[in-house]
């Protein structure tokens, strides 16, 4: 375990996101300052066209993980607590309403605009409203139904968000009095499309042994994927990845040293407790694929660029039926030679969180790859149990030594 | 007015009527919410039957911070899946959304997803909402190995809208400060609407005859929440002082207010009617939400709002934060009471209903 300890296992790439974070933040203020919009959004809402529109988007989930990780989210919580949300809320949601409930004088402008999309989860709706209430700025919801099977993609389904992807475009264009510029929409979605690519082929990446890209990585290099999209800044940024990722594979350099397993995370990463990633990588533990990396990662036709972000936004993070999902894990686990599988019981993600059980049985029974499923919060540190979640770590990395 | 004892059984334990069809060859199909629109089933010569939370613990199969009425509901779905035919699932907030995924993997009926916009006062909701119906149309004439005809849709809206419209009757007795009605005769009646047959329950309603109006000193509530289908918390209110003169519940006026335009095109005329209805807190636009309220507390009169909330039940917690805001802006006392198993946690659930009902005056 020692030999573990000595050196870094962060990538150079990932060290700059930090970086980028704070940059983007700051530069939402630029833009206010220079009277641009500035959208409020959830994650999984199509920032392309916002940027097409020369919308700025920021996401208050990257707030409340930011805040989280850096133990400034208490403060937050505690304010929408003593506003009547409830501790049981998702902690994204009571973060975000306890900045803006508070004044909103931190890294986040207020917004000029909400925009949310209903894939997911339905938690996004209820919070956008809140915001709504309180802030009386515009809403949009939109809505992205459950993709049953692979045709909702080309049927009614996909032209009901198509129709309503154009109608965000007419209500932005009438609010703030700007004009679509269809060029530049095509040319965003081209950049979008270049930096899935190349996310995509570092994930690939992960399948060589030792794996070369660990779950702390993963977990901060997808945030220009998120938020960024459409953006030269968030190519330059996969580039420099990849190449350094390309570098490892043919140097056969692991992540981390000694590589015993080789596992698969569920779930949203536990912000104010990250350091668990290392605990598993002490006892020569690492993340090999997580299905969150995946989430935002969907190549794009400039062809069709309503049609094609449409799909994207149809089929991104828990919006697909639970059979495909299950296949993409079963997949997974021959491409990325998966010992065992982590699931995280999410007490704010519900909707992630109520299938798990399935999910793990699925796992153990049929393909059979022993689990860990273990209850926390993403963001909310009360909740969590380190020393217990800690103990099970050590039986289940135990178990995964004597199969 | 004095209901049927048979309906104040069947309410303690809904699933008796289930044995009743399965000996009399009736298909049932069980669905688990008000915004499946019974027309439907009813017009594939199937029988609707809400699924509850009655008679059923928490679920193994969901983690225990997930709303306890769909875990219940869920492990009815799961432990009575003999009776059924076939079940339908709504997507109205996550869990009733999740217990889709969980049952594709434990059940072997037929399982359906009905896709319910959000955001109902977009138009592209009711077109979509349509297409989804005939979606549905197509998954219960293959399964049901009958043809839905124009006739059989519209034979089956007259039979519901007649039974709403015979629940609305009643409870519009106890409008303007009345006290014909009391609650505990009239939410049976409704709930024995979402098991019964429809012919056999709109004949045991036209059989009633109410008092005359009476005030007795209670204090007039209205009682906001979800689902309620344990009639104990009915009964407490009753207990404490308290007249439930109106509610916003999916197992009360929102399940039967607003009728279905019996039109040329029925299918639109659905879509129409179960997106344009009264919302639950998931769905549609808040500000809908708490004019209704607004328009209940008025018309009926109420001094106090009570919301009952199953705890982690993340819409009515959303909500309840504007409904307060609301209603405390109006002066009008409001009290949030959150539970996990009504029936084990009824006599901590009482005493706030005193302490409120006290606070008002009652």
């Amino acid at each position: 375990m020692s030999s573990q300890r000595g050196r870094s296992r962060v990538l150079q790439a990932t060290r700059k996101t930090g970086e980028l974070i704070m940059e983007y933040f700051s530069k939402a203020g630029d833009a206010k300052a220079q009277g641009k919009p500035i959208a409020w959004i959830t994650v999984f809402t199509p920032v392309e066209l916002l940027r097409a529109l020369d919308i700025y988007p920021i996401a208050p989930e990257h707030f409340g993980a930011m805040c989280s990780a850096r133990g400034f989210a208490l403060d937050y919580f505690e304010e929408a607590e003593k506003k009547g949300y409830s501790q049981s809320l998702c902690s994204y949601s009571r973060c975000g309403l306890g900045y803006a409930l508070s004044g909103m004088s931190g890294l986040m402008p207020p917004p000029d605009l909400l925009v949310t999309f209903r894939n997911s989860c339905d938690v996004y709706v209820k919070w956008w409203q809140s915001l709504h209430m309180h802030l009386g700025t515009p809403l949009f919801v939109g809505e992205a139904p459950y993709v049953l099977t692979s045709e909702d993609l080309d049927n009614y389904v996909l032209d009901y968000v198509v129709k309503q992807l154009e109608q965000l475009v007419r209500i932005a264009e009438e609010k703030f009095r700007l004009r679509f510029d269809m060029e530049r929409f095509v040319n965003i979605i081209k950049l979008s499309d270049r930096a899935s690519e190349l996310w995509l082929e570092t994930l690939k990446l992960r399948r060589s042994r030792p794996c070369p890209l660990g779950g702390r990585d993963s977990a901060s290099d997808i945030f220009p994927l998120v938020i960024m999209q459409g953006t030269e800044e968030a190519i330059s940024f996969y580039e420099e990845l990849l190449e350094e990722v390309r570098k490892k594979v043919t140097k056969a350099e692991g992540i981390i040293e000694n590589e015993k397993f080789r596992l698969l995370f569920d779930g949203i990463w536990l912000w104010h407790a990250f350091s668990l990633i290392k605990y598993f990588e002490d006892r020569g533990a690492v993340f090999v694929y997580e299905p969150y990396s995946e989430a935002w990662a969907h190549r794009l036709d400039a062809s069709k660029p309503f049609e094609s972000l449409a799909r994207k936004v149809l089929a991104m993070g828990l919006n697909v039926d639970i059979d495909l999902r299950i296949k993409r894990f079963s997949e997974s686990i021959k491409e990325f030679q998966i010992d065992g599988a982590v699931l995280f019981s999410n007490r704010s993600c519900k909707s992630w969180s109520a299938p798990q059980q399935v999910t793990a049985d699925i796992l153990s029974k049929k393909l059979n790859i022993p689990h860990l499923l273990f209850e926390a919060d993403m963001a909310d540190p009360r909740q969590y149990a380190e020393d217990q979640i800690k103990s099970r770590i050590d039986a289940f990395l135990e178990v995964l030594g004597e199969t | 007015m004095t209901i049927a004892t048979g309906l104040r059984d069947l309410c303690k334990n809904p699933a008796t009527i289930l044995s009743r069809y399965r000996d009399s060859g009736v298909k049932v199909i069980g669905y688990t919410c008000s915004y499946v629109p019974e027309e439907l089933i009813i017009s594939a010569g199937l029988q609707p039957f809400r699924i509850t939370n009655i008679g059923a613990d928490a679920s193994a199969l969901v983690p225990s911070f997930i709303c306890p009425f769909a875990s219940a509901a869920l492990e009815n779905m799961v432990r009575l899946e003999d009776f059924f035919d076939g079940f339908i699932v709504a997507h109205t907030c996550d869990p009733m959304w999740r217990l889709y995924d969980i049952l594709k993997m434990k059940i072997s009926k037929p399982l359906f997803l009905l896709r319910v916009p959000h955001n109902t006062d977009n138009e592209l909701s009711l077109e979509f909402f349509k297409l989804e119906l005939m979606r549905f149309r197509k998954f219960l004439e293959k399964n049901s190995k009958a043809t839905i005809d124009e006739k059989a849709l519209f034979g089956a809206t007259r039979l519901c809208n007649e039974n709403r419209s015979l629940l609305k009757r009643i409870y519009m007795l106890n409008d303007n400060g009345h006290f014909k009605i009391n609650a505990l005769d009239r939410f049976p009646l409704v709930l024995a609407s979402m098991w019964m047959p429809k012919p056999e329950i709109n004949a045991q309603i036209k059989t009633l005859h109410f008092n005359d109006s009476k005030s007795d000193g209670s204090v007039r509530l209205h009682l906001n929440g979800t689902s309620i289908y344990d009639i104990d918390l009915i009964r407490i209110i009753g207990e404490s002082g308290g007249f439930v003169a109106s509610d916003d519940l999916c197992t009360g006026s929102r399940y039967f207010w607003n009728n279905v335009e019996e039109s040329e095109d029925p299918i639109s005329a659905l879509s129409y009617r179960y997106l344009k209805r009264t919302p639950c807190p998931s769905q549609g636009p808040i500000e809908d939400r708490l004019e209704y309220i607004n328009f209940m507390i008025k018309e009926f009169r109420a001094q106090g709002v009570i919301t009952f909330a199953g705890r982690f039940c993340d819409p009515i917690l959303y909500d309840s934060v504007h409904i307060r805001n609301m209603l405390s802006k109006n002066g009008v006392a409001s009290t949030l009471i959150d539970y996990e198993n009504a029936t084990q946690e009824i006599g901590r659930i009482k005493t706030r209903v005193e302490a409120f009902i006290e606070s008002i005056g009652g």
